[in-house]
């Protein structure tokens, strides 16, 4: 076992704890919970995960350039409402325009971000901080207090979140989480196999490195983070269809669970190291133990807050000393059998 | 003999002339620059607050300024501190406070009337009413907590069963109070049949509240009906109930805004939920605010004013809190599928 582990990357393993640490959780909550494990966890956690693993994904990009985008949270509060509003005044709209408007908003968003931090240098959580107080306030300006209400809003749109792709019983696969799972597969097929991919680990590990090797930086910066506004442009349109009903207070809080995520899926804060895959996980553990932990009765609704800040302590931690170690060891080891 | 019908005229003159001199009719056109800030900026309920206000502040013809001043949602308890601070800094003379962060804010509504401004609450008020004079209550709070027992038991009908509480946020003091005077209800033999298992805070975002109210269902396979207070939680949890094909099973009931609430009540999501006017909640506490902000009522318990179109009200003590003096306004009105599409044109 040991002697196949350590063939494995050591990134691989950390997924493979994640998947075991998720299972682990399921067993644990199906002991306390009577009626635990049944066809509506799924199609529970599966939806609410498709919303915060796009905005991870997002976050990963910009994670592995070693920059953080805490602007993420007004980014989808500001997309859902601008589009929500848009549908709401013309209810024509074709879905696909619609999907494209809230990506493009959330991309110019990302954008701005990105000229800031690439261009003028500007530190990303110094940027970040300040346009996600920025978008928010553009956002209140812009609502004039208004809602989206889901009303006004078309009828594929409402009827958007219950379409399913695949049903089995009471089991339903929907067709937000098929959107999920291409931006996955698209995504980590992107950073595995794209030149632009390896470039941004390798800006995350050494950024002057990258520099001197002559990596256009600070390009490659300002499109990740247009990436990441753009995923969040996308979650702010799932986030529309599953709530319909949208206030100026939409997506607070979604920076630091897309953070917390990333990290806990194991991409290192400091650039340079993790995987989309990772992050994906991450998302499904953090969700599951929130969905959860609702329904254990001792947790009270203060300690569960709590209980997500330790894990992102803990999951950091173990990434420092840990996880170095053991990459350590890998490089030793294949240094010595390469040679 | 004649002593007697003297003291009776003596003593029915006192008393009418008390009452001519309490009944306050506004003196328009006196200066005063007040601030009106919701609990935080974009929830339709408190921008139709300002259109009240805004209605009285023209009415009266008032040179000074209104504005409304709200913090950010993220920035709710330190924004709210924050502004009522500055208020106090440039000498506005009297603010309308609908309270989100508790006592917190009472030393600042202290400082605020030692500067001499005038502090009124209205929607929800500082539970210690410390460093506040009057607040303007939407309606009487106990009868909140009434008229959530009563259509708790109307929608779970006489068969009985399981209730949760999907509340806003912890700090929330009118939501706490309608809270404690439900339950208080709830021991009338009465409402024996229907219990209530759980109270859980949505913070009144649409998806904090939506997850809430799918966790109930989880957490209480024999749950009949969440009770939202609160016009975010109410239509986040009868989307919730809506998309999850879960209506037939778990009703939605609260206070809701009949414009957000249309749909899911004619399609038996939310077949009942309730509301007051949140235009003319800020009418009237325009109305206080002006008159004590100029000196012509003093707010103390007894006196009565005239508010503009809404006629007139008497200022007394608040039954929900030992120090508060209160204007009580009303009256509730209850949404059903006779009248809901008529309310939310």
């Amino acid at each position: 076992m040991v002697k196949y582990l350590s063939q494995v990357r050591p990134e691989k393993q950390r997924e493979l704890v994640l998947l075991l640490l998720i299972l682990l959780v399921v067993i644990f909550f199906a002991m306390m919970i009577p009626n635990y494990l049944n066809a509506r966890l799924f199609n529970r956690v599966s939806t609410s995960v498709a919303i915060m693993a796009v905005l991870a994904i997002g976050q990963t990009l910009v994670v592995l350039t070693r920059n953080i985008d805490l602007s993420v949270g007004s980014i989808v509060g500001f997309t859902a409402y601008f589009v929500g509003q848009q549908l709401s005044h013309n209810n024509e709209i074709e879905p696909m325009v619609a999907v494209l408007m809230a990506i493009g908003v959330g991309a110019l968003m990302g954008g701005f971000n990105g000229i800031l931090v690439a261009y003028c240098r500007v530190p990303a959580i110094i940027v970040t901080l300040g346009t996600m107080a920025l978008f928010r306030t553009l956002l209140v300006e812009y609502s004039d207090a208004q809602t989206v209400l889901t009303v006004n809003l078309p009828q594929w749109l409402l009827d958007f979140p219950r379409l399913n792709v695949l049903s089995h019983g009471r089991l339903h696969l929907r067709f937000v989480v098929v959107i999920m799972l291409a931006v996955v597969v698209l995504f980590q097929l992107f950073l595995r196999f794209s030149s632009f991919g390896r470039k941004l680990y390798a800006i995350g590990s050494n950024p002057e490195a990258a520099n001197n090797a002559g990596f256009p930086t600070q390009r490659i910066v300002l499109i990740s983070f247009l990436l990441c506004g753009a995923l969040a442009g996308l979650t702010g349109f799932l986030f529309l269809a599953r709530f319909g009903n949208i206030t100026v207070v939409a997506g607070i809080g979604f920076e630091l669970k897309s953070v917390a995520a990333v990290v806990v899926g194991g991409v290192n804060i400091f650039g340079g190291s993790g995987s989309i895959l990772g992050a994906t996980l991450g998302a499904i553990l953090i969700d599951l133990l929130e969905n959860s932990l609702i329904r254990w009765l001792q947790i009270s609704e203060f300690w569960r807050d709590a209980l997500l800040g330790l894990l992102i302590l803990t999951s950091v931690a173990t990434d420092s000393i840990f996880m170095k170690r053991i990459r350590l060891y890998w490089a030793k080891r294949h240094a010595a059998s390469t040679s | 003999m004649h002593k007697k019908i003297i003291s009776i005229l003596t003593v029915t003159a006192l008393l009418f002339g008390a009452t001519v001199m309490a009944h306050t009719i506004a003196k328009k056109g006196m200066r005063a620059d007040l601030v009106l800030m919701p609990k935080f900026l974009g929830i339709l309920v408190f921008d139709q607050a300002n259109n009240g206000a805004q209605e009285a502040h023209k009415e009266l013809g008032n040179p000074g300024k209104l504005e409304f001043l709200g913090p950010t949602p993220e920035n709710s308890v330190a924004g709210q501190i924050e502004i009522l601070t500055t208020a106090t800094t440039q000498g506005q003379d009297g603010i309308m406070i609908s309270n989100n962060a508790g006592d917190q804010i009472a030393p600042a509504a202290k400082a605020a009337r030692a500067k001499g401004m005038t502090v009124v609450t209205w929607d929800s008020p500082i539970p210690s009413a410390d460093g506040e004079q009057l607040f303007i209550a939407q309606v009487d709070f106990n009868e909140t907590g009434m008229v959530m027992a009563d259509m708790a038991l109307n929608i779970i009908g006489p068969g009985g069963g399981e209730f949760a509480v999907l509340s806003a946020t912890p700090d929330a003091a009118n939501q706490n109070a309608w809270n404690a005077s439900m339950k208080e209800h709830l021991k009338d033999p009465k409402y024996s049949k229907i219990k209530l298992v759980d109270l859980v805070y949505g913070d009144d975002q649409s998806e904090k509240s939506y997850n809430q109210a799918l966790a109930l269902v989880d957490k209480y396979p024999n749950l009949k009906l969440i009770m939202a207070p609160t016009t975010v939680g109410i239509a986040a949890a009868a989307k919730a109930m809506q998309d999850e094909g879960l209506c037939d099973q778990v009703k939605v009931s609260g206070l809701g805004l009949p414009a957000e609430m249309v749909s899911y009540t004619l399609n038996g999501c939310a077949p009942e939920f309730a509301l007051w006017s949140f235009v003319d909640l800020g009418y009237l506490s325009y109305y206080a605010t002006y008159m004590m902000a100029t000196g012509q009522i003093e707010g103390v318990a007894g006196e009565t004013f005239k508010a503009g179109r809404m006629g007139y009200y008497t200022i007394e003590k608040d039954p929900t809190r030992d120090k508060g003096l209160r204007v009580k306004m009303g009256p509730f009105s209850v949404y059903n599928k006779d009248n809901v599409e008529a309310a939310s044109k």
